[in-house]
């Protein structure tokens, strides 16, 4: 085979992972969901229910029907995108997830440009002189910011930068036809939510890199006079980059987590506060669908991780990494 | 003299004390000559290589030692003292064909790179066309193909060609190359050494050959040293050496009675020491007098006593053995 057929059969691999993996989540989740405790007509409805009432939204949210027709009705719909309409608002389900998921999207991927931006060349710059001052200044600075809770971080940057300076709005995402206001609405939580991630990142790029810098074709590069930066910032950094895109794709549903709390404390409509409200309020419609979207997303970055490490190693392609 | 080397003393720190790698161990190689390097795995060959190129491991201290290449003096004490001169005036082969490229570049990029030094201010298109050339000139089949291929998908003696290449285009007045078949194929072995002398010989470079095998320093080389235990114990004109070694140890590895060449007779090293009585010194603890003492078949008292110096054999200048048997009285 050629590399790009070997490439082309490599993608359809994936793809066909992608399917079977959002599918069984999909029926996971469904199980998962009717196993919190508590119901919606009597959290929603508080002491005012009447059987009746009850009767009639049960009946509207198909929960009388046996557990495998309700799961039948689930994926069948949600396969062709109808995820039934919300009993609370009386809008299509599928609506009401479409429209917050660009503001989470917005922030997740602000914070994880912004992890990544400031997080790789701390970790590069900690990596060209191990041990020395810059270096463990750098370990400290890092491993503070993993350890600050984000729900720390996100009132410590609210506080100080949105009520204290007033430099920066306070709560929601801003005026939606307002692209400036909604930038300035998305800085402070998107900086909440990346500073674990630059922490994280600094310290992961710099182990990679070490490892890397001790392998044998660096000696190659140095005895042949290419300058310490380049071996650093290119030949190491590329390959030291494959094991951090890695976990990186396993973080981002600690990204997507941690933007539920970042959302919150925002005021921030988006995937994270929507679901906090549908699971006060035992809305298992809305959770169900929410859910989908973040396994959908989850997975769709995991094998956009994957085609990223493919084009930085050459050998993940050819089936030899 | 091309290049001489000069008393050179490695130590590496360790936890538990200090290792004596290498003990004033001097060199010299012609402008166009190869010399061949030999000792045991462990007797230090390797650390001579990197003491040269100043990329010894950070454990490890030059105690001493100059470096004269093409009239310049440099003293290897000092940290990168021959750093200008890496990928310039001095290029290395290494011994692991398959790790010494970087996997996730190209040839041609791996290759470009060196030239960015030895040909600063040009352009891309240039460099690529000169490091094309090079695959060619170190007889890579489809040289402009390999431009764009990755490490991984070329074989182990392929990619000891990149690597010539990449010595070729530095145009070295040095090249060191540290057991440069040890790792590939006999049926290559030939192969990659005649690109060598083809490197050598386009370029007019001095050779240090470092190897186990004596049959390549009796085919390829003009002089051999023979290293043991860190220390230079004889060196010369391989004619000479070979036609009357001077050391013990010498004329031990002329008749295979030590087999040095450990990887390929696996077999042979299992008895190695029951054919010579004695092991190896404690690199951390050197017994006085000569280093070879415990090993040796003709030692007398004075051997562990005194320590010989490097005394001249016949009238062959340059032909010269550390044993006390040699010492005129
Ligand atoms: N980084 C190091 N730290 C400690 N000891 C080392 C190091 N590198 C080499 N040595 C020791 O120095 C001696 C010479 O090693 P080396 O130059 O690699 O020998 P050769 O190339 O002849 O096999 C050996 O005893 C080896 O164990
Ligand atoms: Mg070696």
């Amino acid at each position: 085979m050629s590399r790009s057929q070997r490439t082309a059969a490599f993608i359809a691999g994936r793809l066909a992972s992608v399917v079977l993996t959002i599918a069984g989540a999909t029926l996971l989740l469904f199980l998962m969901v009717r196993l919190v405790p508590g119901d919606f007509t009597s959290v929603m409805l508080g002491p005012r229910a009447t059987p009746e009432l009850r009767a009639q939204i049960t009946h509207d949210m198909g929960l009388d029907r046996s557990m495998l027709e309700q799961l039948w009705l689930f994926t069948s719909r949600a396969a062709t995108g109808d995820f039934g309409e919300d009993v609370v608002s009386h809008r299509p389900i599928l609506d009401i997830v479409l429209d917050v998921i660009p503001n989470t999207l917005a922030l997740a991927f602000s914070a994880l440009a912004l992890a990544l931006v400031v997080g790789i060349p701390i970790g590069v710059i900690a990596a060209l002189r191990p041990g020395s001052w810059l270096d463990n200044g750098l370990a400290l600075l890092s491993i503070s910011l993993i350890t600050t809770p984000t729900l720390v971080v996100s009132v410590i940057l609210f506080l100080i930068f949105a009520i204290g300076l007033h430099w920066l709005p306070v709560a929601g995402a801003g005026d939606p036809g307002d692209l400036v206001d909604r930038l300035r609405h998305l800085i402070l939580p998107s900086v909440a939510l990346a500073l674990g991630w630059v922490g994280y990142i600094s310290r992961l790029v710099r182990a990679a890199l070490l490892d890397t810098l001790a392998e044998l074709h660096v000696r190659t590069l140095r005895a042949y006079g290419v300058s310490e930066y380049r071996i650093v910032g290119l030949y190491a950094l590329k390959l030291a980059l494959v094991p951090v895109v890695s976990i990186l794709g396993i973080g981002l549903g600690d990204l997507i987590g941690s933007s539920v709390v970042v959302e919150i404390i925002f005021a921030r409509p988006g995937i994270g506060s929507l679901i906090f409200n549908s699971i006060a309020q035992r809305n298992f419609p809305v959770v169900q669908a929410c859910v989908v979207f973040i396994v959908a997303f989850y997975i769709v970055a995991n094998l956009v991780v994957d085609m990223i490490n493919a084009l930085l190693d050459p050998r993940i392609a050819a089936g030899r990494g | 003299m091309a290049i001489s080397l000069r008393d050179l003393s490695v130590d590496y720190t360790l936890p538990q004390g200090t290792a004596h790698a290498l003990r004033g161990v001097s060199l010299d190689i012609r402008k166009g000559q190869m010399l061949g390097l030999v000792g045991e795995s462990g007797s230090g060959k390797s650390t001579v290589a990197f003491a040269l190129m100043g990329l010894l491991a950070n454990n490890a201290r030059v105690t001493s030692g100059t470096a004269t290449i093409e009239g310049r003096s440099f003293d290897l004490t000092k940290r990168n003292a021959t750093a200008d001169l890496r990928g310039r005036g001095m290029a290395m082969i290494f011994q692991d064909p398959m790790l010494s490229l970087n996997p996730v570049f190209t040839i041609g990029t791996q290759l470009c790179e060196v030239l960015r030094r030895r040909a600063p201010g040009s352009d891309r298109k240039t460099r690529v066309a000169m490091a094309q050339d090079a695959l060619a000139k170190v007889k890579l089949s489809n040289p402009q193909r390999r431009m764009n291929q990755y490490p991984h998908e070329l074989s182990g003696g392929m990619r000891q060609r990149v690597v010539i290449a990449m010595a070729l285009l530095s145009e070295p007045a040095l090249l060191i190359a540290d057991e440069p078949t040890t790792a590939l194929d006999v049926t290559v072995e030939a192969q990659i050494m005649r690109e060598i002398i083809g490197l050598r010989d386009r370029i007019g470079c001095a050779v240090l050959l470092i190897t186990h095998s004596l049959g390549l320093v009796t085919e390829y080389c003009d002089a051999i040293s023979v290293l043991y235990a860190g220390e230079k114990l004889e060196s010369g004109t391989v004619k000479e050496v070979q036609r009357q070694p001077g050391h013990p140890y010498t004329r031990m590895l002329f008749d295979c009675e030590v087999p040095i060449d450990c990887e390929r007779h696996a077999d042979a090293s299992e008895n190695r020491f029951t054919v010579i009585a004695g092991e190896l010194p404690d690199p951390r603890q050197r017994p006085p007098g000569c280093i070879f003492n415990g090993r040796c078949d003709v030692s007398f008292e004075d051997c562990a006593v005194i320590d010989p110096g490097d005394y001249p054999i016949g009238n062959h200048a340059g032909h010269s053995a550390r044993c006390l048997r040699l010492q005129t009285p």
